[in-house]
């Protein structure tokens, strides 16, 4: 076989492989209907929490930030998703007993959890853009959402947070139930979604910062993608390529360790 | 049936056995030093042959299976599937590698039949265009044709450990390891369960290595039968050569009445014997386990100086159980004593005589004397 058939072969098993995760992941998605209805209504009552709770404590404070809010909480879901997916995924094929099963695909396990992050962010795009048009729709603060703006700079924010979820995935690989440490990390992200990026560029290095920060620009003052500076939208891309990278190497020697120990299908 | 093709870039040796294991160690941490959970294990298995894996729990069966499946690290040793070393070349080796670990638990459950054997498939690279057709003779072939778009929960457990090891056979492999297939079936999904892998093994000439506690399963399925113990091979032939080796050296007599004490005295002191009964009508019935055929024209002799008659002499034929219980009893006893036996004389059972070839001279001497680690030969005793 020539190289070239190879590659070609390799892009098609790739390919084939996506596909059928991105099926799996759907069918399972709509299987559990109260799991996803739940996780939607959740998130919408949290959303109201903030926003009434906002309005009934701060007032006038909270409308004028309304729009940030709304933005703010849109890219905290996301990232969330992003985020605890992959460490939900390994922990509960674990429990499944389908861990193993993954490991020995022809793919490479790590190249099978990259496409099943990338499915997961991709179905996050759809629960998301229904909380985002609840939350429009309860406080009637109509946003722009410019989707060839808000998709890219969105999925790679996301993608840097992913980088993360891979590393919270390679610990729940060798520790196994972890879902109250990374819990934490929940508010850990509002503080990268709020770090004043504007003011110190040097904080658009963390993961998701950047993205918040492009963000609230692209729907709060409509900027467009192409209007960003090219400082800006390298920051977005490098950080979307480096952290996942950090993450992947941390996954694999996580994953190692889990089978050095004997630890990986346990649950 | 024909499995879905793939051409590989690591071309296969030719007589490559489908199955080759070089020195496979795997030891653990544990609160009293090292535990070798695998040790030093090495065989090879031909393609077309289905290898049984018996013995109790913690004798490192699944630790074995697992390091071979490149799912464990071993700390020492090779693994090559198909020709392809799992450990170095993972993704290549799982080009030819199906595994059933954790029975009805190794698919999902909210997916119909088809949608895990399709999703499984993918994971082993094949497009769904190239294997639809298989997927519909496995689905005949286990009876699931019917059920293909239910969802597996819906199932009896029967059936989801059928979804289950049809889904292990989406993936088009040679190679397939079973880890207890048929635990928690009954007696009858077992016997179907069983018919139907021997017939689809025997049809597509597959490599099977297969662990389980049932004996009839690994009797009905198995051309060849692997006893651990400790994490070590302590026996590995067909069933009929370990049955067989048994055979001829266990009896049970029947007196015609009572022996004298003396004759029964002489008896025990010459002859392993594991049973005397004394029935209510005063006649006396022994099993005895001799030393080889010569042993039996002794004790034949000894039972006609009680001037007591002989009415029955019956050859025990011993089954795979029997067998199993008596080798793993005697490697225990046997671990026990190489626990007490000094360091040196450890390093020196390492060095040169492992404790699988010890066993494995004890079955050509005829299985019936045990050998301490110091060379001493004993009497044997059946438990």
């Amino acid at each position: 076989m020539s190289l070239a058939t190879e590659r070609r072969g390799r892009a098609f098993t790739t390919a084939n492989l996506a596909r059928a995760v991105f099926i799996k992941q759907l069918i399972l998605l709509v299987r559990y209907p109260i799991n996803l209805l739940s996780g939607l209504l959740t998130m919408y009552v949290f959303f109201l929490i903030i926003f009434l709770g906002g309005q009934s404590v701060a007032g006038e404070a909270v409308a004028d930030n309304l729009a940030g809010i709304i933005v703010g909480f849109f890219l905290w879901y996301m990232a969330w998703s992003a985020f605890s997916d992959l460490t939900w995924n390994v922990t509960r094929e674990a429990q499944w007993g389908t861990l193993e099963q993954l490991y020995m695909t022809t793919e490479g396990f790590e190249l099978l959890m990259l496409v099943k992050s990338a499915v997961n962010v991709l179905l996050s795009f759809l629960t998301g853009f229904v909380i985002l048009a609840l939350m429009m729709l309860t406080t009637w603060e109509w946003l722009t959402v410019d989707v060839l703006t808000v998709v890219p700079i969105v999925a790679l924010g996301m993608w840097s947070v992913v980088g993360i979820g891979f590393l919270f995935g390679g610990l729940a690989i060798v520790y196994k139930r972890i879902e109250n440490v990374f819990q934490i990390l929940a508010f850990g992200l509002i503080a990268l979604i709020g770090a004043p990026v504007d003011a110190t560029p040097e904080l658009g290095l963390l993961p998701l910062s950047q993205a918040s920060y492009m963000l609230s620009l692209a729907m709060e003052e409509g900027v467009r993608l192409w209007e960003f500076s090219p400082t800006d939208l390298t920051l977005l891309v490098g950080v979307a390529i480096v952290y996942p990278l950090l993450g992947v190497g941390f996954f694999r020697l996580a994953q190692r360790r889990a089978r050095r120990l004997g630890v990986l299908g346990h649950y | 049936m024909s499995r879905p093709e793939r051409s590989s870039t690591e071309p296969r040796e030719q007589d490559e056995p489908a199955i080759r294991v070089d020195g496979l160690t795997k030891a653990y941490d544990g609160p009293a030093g090292k535990i070798r959970a695998v040790d030093d294990v090495s065989f090879s298995v031909d393609p077309g042959t289905v290898v049984g894996v018996l013995g109790p729990n913690g004798a490192g069966k699944t630790t074995m299976i697992k390091s071979m499946l490149g799912l464990i690290v071993p700390t020492a040793g090779e693994v090559r599937l198909a020709g392809v070393d799992v450990h170095a070349h993972p993704s290549k080796a799982y080009e030819h590698v199906g595994a059933m670990l954790e029975g009805a638990r190794n698919v999902y459950w909210r997916l119909t039949v088809r949608e895990n054997l399709d999703f499984f498939a993918s994971l082993a690279g094949h497009p769904l265009s190239a294997v639809r057709e298989r997927h519909d003779e496995l689905l005949a072939t286990f009876g699931l044709a019917e059920k293909a778009d239910e969802t597996v929960n819906e199932l009896s457990r029967g059936m989801k450990q059928k979804v289950s090891l049809a889904s292990t056979l989406s993936r088009g492999a040679s190679v397939l390891f079973l880890d207890e297939p048929t635990l928690g079936l009954d007696v009858e999904s077992s016997l179907e369960l069983r018919r139907e892998l021997r017939g689809l093994v025997d049809r597509e000439s597959m490599t099977v290595v297969l662990s389980s506690h049932d004996m009839d399963v690994i009797e009905e399925l198995c051309d060849r039968v692997m006893i651990m113990n400790d994490g070590r091979v302590i026996a590995d032939d067909t069933v009929e050569n370990l049955t067989g080796v048994f055979a001829s050296q266990a009896y049970e007599l029947t007196m015609a009445g009572r022996l004298p004490e003396t004759t029964r005295t002489q008896i025990e002191r010459e002859h392993t014997v594991e049973r005397w009964e004394r029935t209510p009508d005063g006649v006396d019935r022994f099993e005895v386990v001799l030393e080889d055929g010569d042993a039996l024209y002794d004790l034949t002799n000894t039972l006609e100086g009680s001037r007591v008659t002989i009415a029955s002499i019956d050859a025990i034929q011993p089954d795979l159980e029997s067998v199993f219980l008596e080798l793993t009893n005697r490697a225990g006893s046997f671990a026990d004593s190489r626990s007490r036996a000094p360091d040196d004389e450890r390093r020196a059972d390492r060095d040169g005589s492992e404790p699988q070839k010890r066993e494995a001279r004890l079955r050509r001497d005829g299985g019936r004397s045990d050998t301490s680690p110091d060379g001493e030969r004993r009497g044997g005793g059946r438990r």
